[in-house]
C-alpha cells in the first residue's frame, strides 16, 4: 500500500516540476469554461427559465463541470498505457510487485489533485465571482456532490483504463483517444445535460456509465434528484465502477498474457 | 528552384507511403477523428433542437460555421502542426541542429518532410457538412460571395497556420512551446461559435492577440451578412487580409527565432 502512496505522491510532485503547462492549462480551461457559460447565456438569450431550468442553474452547471471534469485527464491516462506499450516499459512493470492499473490509479490521483488544487480551484473561484454560481441545494446534497465527485474521478480512470489497455490489441492509441473523447463530449454531460436532450436519448444517456462523470454530481449538487433518488443512483454508479472494474481486471489479465506470449 | 521542388515532392511522397505502411491504423485513426468530430456537431444539433438560436445563429448557419473551421483548421494545420508542435523535442534532444546542416531550407523540410495526411478525417466531414450548410444556410450567393468564400478560406488557412508557426517557433527561443498549444486550443475551440456570444474581452483578443476570430467567425458572419464585433462594415477586409498579413508575421517570427536559436540539446 505503501508503494502506491509513495506514485501518488509522485504523480503530484511531477505534475509540480511542469509549472508552466500547468499554468497553461489554468488558462486554457478559464477560457473554456467562461465559453460555455456565454453559451449558456446566448441560448437562453433573456429567457429567465427552461423547462423549469433557470439560466443561474445552467451557469452553475457549466461551472461544475469544470470541478468535475477539469482535474482527471483521460487522454493522460491513455497516452501513460500507449507509451509504455511503445517502449516496451510494461514488461518491466509486469516483473515488479505492484499491479500497473493501480499504479496508473495512484499515478492520476496525484496528478488530479495538483490540477484540482492549483488549476481548478483558482478557474472556477475566477468564473463564479464573475457570474455568480449556486449553493448546493442542500447540506446532504453538498457533502454527496463531493462523494459524486469520487466516483466521477473512478469510472473516468476506469473506462481511460479500460480504452488504454484496448491499446494491447490495437497497438496504436490514437483512435482509442479520440473514441473516448467522442464519447465524454456527448455522454458524460459536459456540454449538454440530458434533461436537453430529446427522448428516448435523454433517458438512455442518464443510464450509461459516463453519465456519473458530470451529469450526476452536477444534478445533485442542483437538487434536481432527491434524497431517495441521489441515494439510489450513487449506488447505481458504484455498479457500474464495479462492472468496469471486473472488465478491466479481465481485460489487463489477458492483456497481460498477450505480453507474455510475444514478448522475451 | 525545380530541383529543390522535386525534393520537396520527394519528401511528401515519402512521409505518405510511411504512413501508409499501417493502412488499417491509418484508417480507423481518421474513423475515431470523424466520429469525435460528428460528437461535437451532435451535441450542437441536440442544443438547436431545444433552442432553436445560439446567439441569433440557426442550425444551418452553426452547422456552416462548423464546417469552414474545421475545413480551414484541417487545411492549415496538416502543413503546420504536428510538424511544429514536434519542434520542441528536436530542439530539446538536439535534433534540430542536424537539420541546419541540410542543403535545404529547415523550414520547408520540416513541413514537407511530415505533411500531415492524417487531416484527411476533418476534410471528409467537414466537405459534405459544408455543401450541405452552405445549401441550408440561404447564403445571398453572388460573384462577390463566391469569391469571398474562396479567398477567405485560403486567409483562414493561412491564419491556421501562420499562428502555429509562430507558437512552434518559440521553441526555438525558450525550448518549450507546447504549453502554449494548450492555449491555443482553448480558443480554437471557440472559434466553432459565433464571436458575438462571447464577453467583449475574449472577442477583442480573438480578433487582435490570438487572432482565431478570422479561422471562422469572422468570414462566416460575413458571408451570412451578419453583424461583426468591434470589426463592423471592416470584417470582410479584415477576413481578407488576416491571412497574409500573419503569414508575413509568421515568416518574421520564424527567423528571428532561428536568429536566437542556440542549441538545446546534448
Amino acid at each position: 500500500m505503501s508503494a502506491y502512496t509513495a506514485f501518488v505522491r509522485s504523480g503530484f510532485l511531477t505534475s509540480l516540476a511542469y509549472r508552466s503547462e500547468v499554468w497553461a492549462n489554468i488558462f486554457g480551461k478559464l477560457v473554456q469554461v467562461f465559453a460555455r457559460v456565454a453559451i449558456w447565456l446566448a441560448v437562453y438569450a433573456g429567457v429567465t427559465a427552461v423547462d423549469g431550468i433557470s439560466i443561474g442553474d445552467m451557469i452553475t452547471y457549466a461551472l461544475l463541470g469544470g470541478v468535475v471534469m477539469g482535474a482527471t485527464r483521460y487522454d493522460r491516462i491513455i497516452r501513460h498505457v500507449g507509451t509504455a506499450l511503445k517502449t516496451g516499459d510494461v514488461a518491466v512493470w509486469l516483473l515488479k510487485p505492484v499491479h500497473y492499473p493501480l499504479y496508473l490509479l495512484s499515478i492520476e490521483a496525484g496528478a488530479s489533485a495538483y490540477t484540482f488544487l492549483l488549476a481548478v480551484v483558482p478557474t472556477i473561484v475566477i468564473v463564479a465571482l464573475v457570474y455568480g454560481m449556486h449553493p448546493p441545494a442542500s447540506l446532504f446534497h453538498g457533502v454527496m456532490f463531493a462523494a459524486y465527485c469520487g466516483l466521477s474521478f473512478i469510472i473516468h480512470f476506469l473506462c481511460a483504463a479500460i480504452f488504454g489497455v484496448l491499446a494491447f490489441w490495437l497497438m496504436t492509441i490514437f483512435s482509442l483517444e479520440w473514441l473516448l473523447q467522442s464519447l465524454i463530449s456527448l455522454l458524460s454531460g459536459l456540454l449538454i445535460p440530458f434533461w436537453f436532450f430529446p427522448e428516448p436519448f435523454g433517458s438512455i444517456a442518464s443510464h450509461q456509465p459516463l453519465a456519473w462523470l458530470v451529469y450526476y454530481p452536477s444534478a445533485v449538487w442542483l437538487g434536481r434528484l432527491d434524497i431517495g433518488q441521489t441515494l439510489l443512483y450513487f449506488g447505481f454508479g458504484i455498479a457500474w465502477a464495479g462492472l468496469l472494474t471486473l472488465a478491466l481486471t479481465l481485460l489487463w489479465r489477458r492483456a497481460a498474457s498477450r505480453i507474455t506470449v510475444h514478448g522475451g | 528552384m525545380q530541383h529543390t521542388l522535386g525534393t520537396l515532392l520527394l519528401l511528401v511522397s515519402m512521409y505518405i507511403k510511411s504512413q501508409m505502411e499501417y493502412r488499417g491504423a491509418f484508417w480507423l485513426d481518421r474513423l475515431a477523428q470523424i466520429v469525435s468530430y460528428g460528437a461535437v456537431l451532435l451535441g450542437m444539433w441536440i442544443l438547436l433542437q431545444k433552442f432553436d438560436l445560439l446567439g441569433g445563429w440557426n442550425w444551418p448557419e452553426l452547422a456552416l460555421l462548423f464546417s469552414f473551421q474545421l475545413l480551414a483548421y484541417a487545411l492549415g494545420a496538416s502543413a503546420s502542426f504536428t510538424q511544429l508542435r514536434d519542434l520542441e523535442d528536436l530542439v530539446r534532444l538536439g535534433t534540430l541542429d542536424a537539420l541546419l546542416t541540410k542543403p535545404i531550407n529547415t523550414w520547408a523540410y520540416l513541413i514537407f518532410s511530415g505533411l500531415n495526411i492524417g487531416y484527411a478525417g476533418h476534410i471528409i466531414l467537414a466537405i459534405p457538412v459544408l455543401v450541405w450548410a452552405l445549401l441550408a444556410a440561404q447564403v445571398q450567393w453572388s460573384l462577390f460571395t463566391a469569391m469571398f468564400f474562396a479567398a477567405s478560406l485560403i486567409s483562414a488557412m493561412l491564419v491556421t497556420g501562420a499562428v502555429i508557426t509562430m507558437i512552434g517557433a518559440t521553441a526555438m527561443i525558450w525550448v518549450r512551446s507546447n504549453h502554449l498549444f494548450s492555449i491555443f486550443f482553448g480558443f480554437w475551440e471557440l472559434t466553432r461559435y459565433p464571436l458575438n456570444i462571447f464577453p467583449g474581452g475574449i472577442q477583442a483578443v480573438m480578433l487582435t492577440i490570438v487572432p482565431l476570430g478570422y479561422i471562422s467567425a469572422v468570414p462566416v458572419a460575413v458571408l451570412l451578412d451578419k453583424p461583426v464585433p468591434l470589426l463592423g462594415d471592416f470584417a470582410w477586409l479584415a477576413a481578407l487580409l488576416a491571412g497574409p498579413v500573419l503569414t508575413l508575421i509568421a515568416i518574421a517570427h520564424w527567423r528571428y527565432a532561428m536568429s536566437r536559436y542556440q542549441g538545446a540539446g546534448g
